[in-house]
């Protein structure tokens, strides 16, 4: 039973920073919904160079910085040209979904490197996690980093008048955006699942979406929301240590899914949205042209 | 910019022709092309060969050709599956999901009048091949009108929910044909079991008479486009929900009947591959490609922009290039997924080309200074 809950942390930690690094675009603005295929990416590159190269550290950078140039790629369709940031997203899931079948695939199999040392039972990188979290809420409420990110997000004309440069500010949101779903990715392949398989991921990045939405884009919210995913996600997988012989394997596979449009489906009554008042940018996916 | 005594300018395009459309759109498959060689290049192999490969097998073989049309029928219902709603605005990519949900209640028919393998059916093949269909479109239908509903009850973000219900479909599908389900097949492979013979969809010409309804369907989606009523209130509650309220069309029908209708389509799009193709007549144990295979429905409705009759040689082209590419693989010794790194970037070159669907690049001769 232990084991099961260090587990699920060690889920959660992958919805927590990926979900995060969403809720960040979309505080400035940006939807990224190909967040799945940045994790891909991330995942994908950075298990191929820490398996050619040996090292941990080699493969993290990797990741990082292929998310940051994917980041940087949605912020130029959608901050630079204006395209619809929907279209832009469901590019770049579907690049990351096709490219990173063919690339990896001679990589598939183990990772065949000794696993990163766990603090306490917990992978280090939970800590990771909720430290991102602690300081994506400083930044986000307390600096005037924050203020200009999220007044981007909220009125970008008023934002622009006031003296902030709007461009500036959602690239520089949507780049770290990107390094962080990478890091996320490649937390996935490198330490919480070391196998490379086609298309692995099977649907972390578009719960991890839905994570933004349920967090009503409040960090803490997010966080819990993902510990809570984490430990559906592992139930999912291993019902036997909780639950066993109650329905077959697969069918403990749709949960996950199955709780998020339920759960998408509340967040988004009246009833909810007047009650708790979810606090969405106002100008998010919608994009800015200084007139 | 200036170049010598033009200017070159960006302006907004008021309105885009269908000439202009046309020409966009075979730039950018051609661009996705050319930059596509950079695959072949790296595999070491001379892209033109590539090409020449795959197109041969594609269109020029007699071993090629059938599965070429059999992916075009397959290719062309998803993408009305994704037009549909497009149109309205809004995103489907829940095709895998309806696809499933259509392939399984068509065998889920095939299966309670003893059409598995051998046993002897209990009613004529003519009345059960078409309850197939009825069963296939039923249950697609209402696996679309989930998201449908949700989305125009409480604008619950459809992207999130299609997605969901793939993955939770792929799911069912496992549990059915996997570990004695209840469509496991005889050998126990993890496929399902393989159809009577009297249910295998009729030929013409050996190839699925699919073909008419997918062709037949988009006659009748320009129709319902450009003709009538409905077509009008999708399009208005595609260009603003908000103002097709005040005009009197109610925000929560269109939603549900562009997804019902789009999740039909992809519906038949289940059936005909697993139900009418010659040789497969089951549900095999790659079902999961064909959901992957089906996201080529997104990038043929985009670069088609929507229009039904620009979408069939699109889809024709992408059903050779799919085909073509696995036979390429396997003769050139690529590495696997060829089919998936062009859907890659096929969909990115579309996505930067967006731009210049909305903007035109114009020289403007200025005047010399005297």
């Amino acid at each position: 039973m232990w084991e099961f809950f260090v587990r699920s942390l060690d889920a959660s930690t992958i919805f927590t920073i990926a979900a995060l690094s969403e809720l960040l675009g979309q505080r400035s603005g940006i939807l990224n919904v190909g967040i799945e295929g940045v994790m891909l990416f991330g995942a994908t590159l950075g298990f191929m160079v820490a398996q050619s190269t040996g090292s941990y550290l080699l493969g993290f950078l990797a990741g990082i910085v292929i998310g940051g140039l994917i980041g940087l790629l949605h912020g130029f369709f959608s901050i630079t040209l204006g395209s619809d940031q929907v279209v832009n997203g469901m590019g770049i899931w579907i690049l990351g979904f096709g490219l990173t079948a063919y690339i990896g695939y001679p990589y598939t199999g183990p990772l065949g490197m000794e696993r990163i040392p766990d603090i306490f039972g917990l992978s280090p990188f939970f800590f990771v996690g909720v430290a991102l979290i602690v300081i994506a809420w400083f930044v986000l409420s307390k600096t005037s980093l924050g203020l200009k990110i999220r007044s981007v997000g909220e009125n970008p004309s008023v934002a622009e008048v006031s003296g902030i440069n709007v461009t500036r500010t959602r690239y520089l949101s949507v780049i770290t955006s990107g390094m962080m779903m990478g890091f996320a990715g490649a937390i996935y392949s490198l330490d919480y699942n070391p196998v490379w398989s086609n298309n692995f991921l099977m649907g972390w990045g578009f719960i991890a979406l839905a994570l933004v939405f349920f967090s009503m884009w409040n960090p803490y919210i997010l966080l819990a929301g993902s510990i809570l995913f984490g430990t559906l996600w592992q139930l999912s997988l291993n019902p036997q240590l909780v639950l066993p012989g109650l329905m077959s394997r697969y069918i403990w596979r749709t949960v996950p899914f199955i709780i998020t449009v339920g759960v998408l489906m509340l967040m988004s009554t009246k009833w909810f949205r007047t009650r708790w008042g979810a606090a969405k940018p106002d100008a998010l996916g919608l994009p800015y042209i200084k007139s | 910019m200036k170049l010598g005594s033009y200017e070159i300018k960006l302006e907004k395009r008021v309105a885009l022709r269908g000439w202009e459309a046309t020409a966009i759109s075979t730039f950018a498959i051609l661009f996705a092309l050319v930059v596509f060689s950079f695959v072949f290049v790296q595999a070491g192999v001379d892209p033109l060969t590539g090409y020449k490969e795959i197109f041969s097998f594609a269109f020029l073989s007699s071993f090629g050709l059938p599965l070429t049309i059999n992916r075009f029928i397959f290719l062309l219902l998803c993408t009305y599956a994704f037009i549909i709603p497009m149109r309205a605005g809004l995103w489907n990519i829940g095709m895998a999901g309806q696809l499933y949900a259509g392939m399984l209640s068509a065998f889920a028919v095939a299966f309670a009048f003893g059409g598995k393998g051998s046993q002897g059916l209990t009613l004529s093949p003519g009345f059960v091949i078409p309850l197939m269909i009825v069963a296939a479109i039923v249950g697609s239908a209402a696996s679309g009108a989930i998201a449908g509903f949700l989305k125009g009850k409480f604008n619950t973000n459809e992207i999130v929910v299609t997605m969901m219900i793939n993955f939770i479909t792929f799911w069912v599908v496992a549990r059915m044909i996997k570990e004695g389900g209840l469509f496991m097949g005889s050998s126990g492979e993890g496929e399902g079991f393989k159809l009577s013979e009297y249910l295998f969809a009729p030929l013409i010409k050996g190839i699925p008479f699919t073909v008419f309804i997918a062709l037949g369907l988009g006659v009748l989606l320009w129709f319902l486009f450009a003709k009538t009523k409905l077509g009008y209130q999708i399009k208005v509650y595609g260009k603003n929900p908000i103002a097709a309220k005040y005009a009197g069309i109610s925000p929560s029908k269109i939603p549900v009947m562009v997804f019902s209708l789009g999740g039909l389509i992809a519906g038949l799009a289940g059936y005909h591959y697993f139900a009418a193709v010659p040789g497969v007549y089951k549900i095999t144990k790659n079902y999961g490609e064909f959901g992957d295979l089906a996201f080529y429905g997104i990038i043929c409705g985009l670069i088609s922009q929507g229009n039904p009759l620009a979408a069939i040689p699109i889809a024709l082209l992408f059903g050779g290039l799919t085909n073509g590419g696995r036979f390429a693989q396997g003769k050139l010794k690529l590495g696997f997924g060829i089919d998936y790194a062009l859907l890659g970037v096929l969909m990115i070159t579309l996505v930067a080309f967006q731009f210049f669907y909305r903007y035109k690049i114009v020289f403007v001769k200025t005047e010399k200074e005297k």
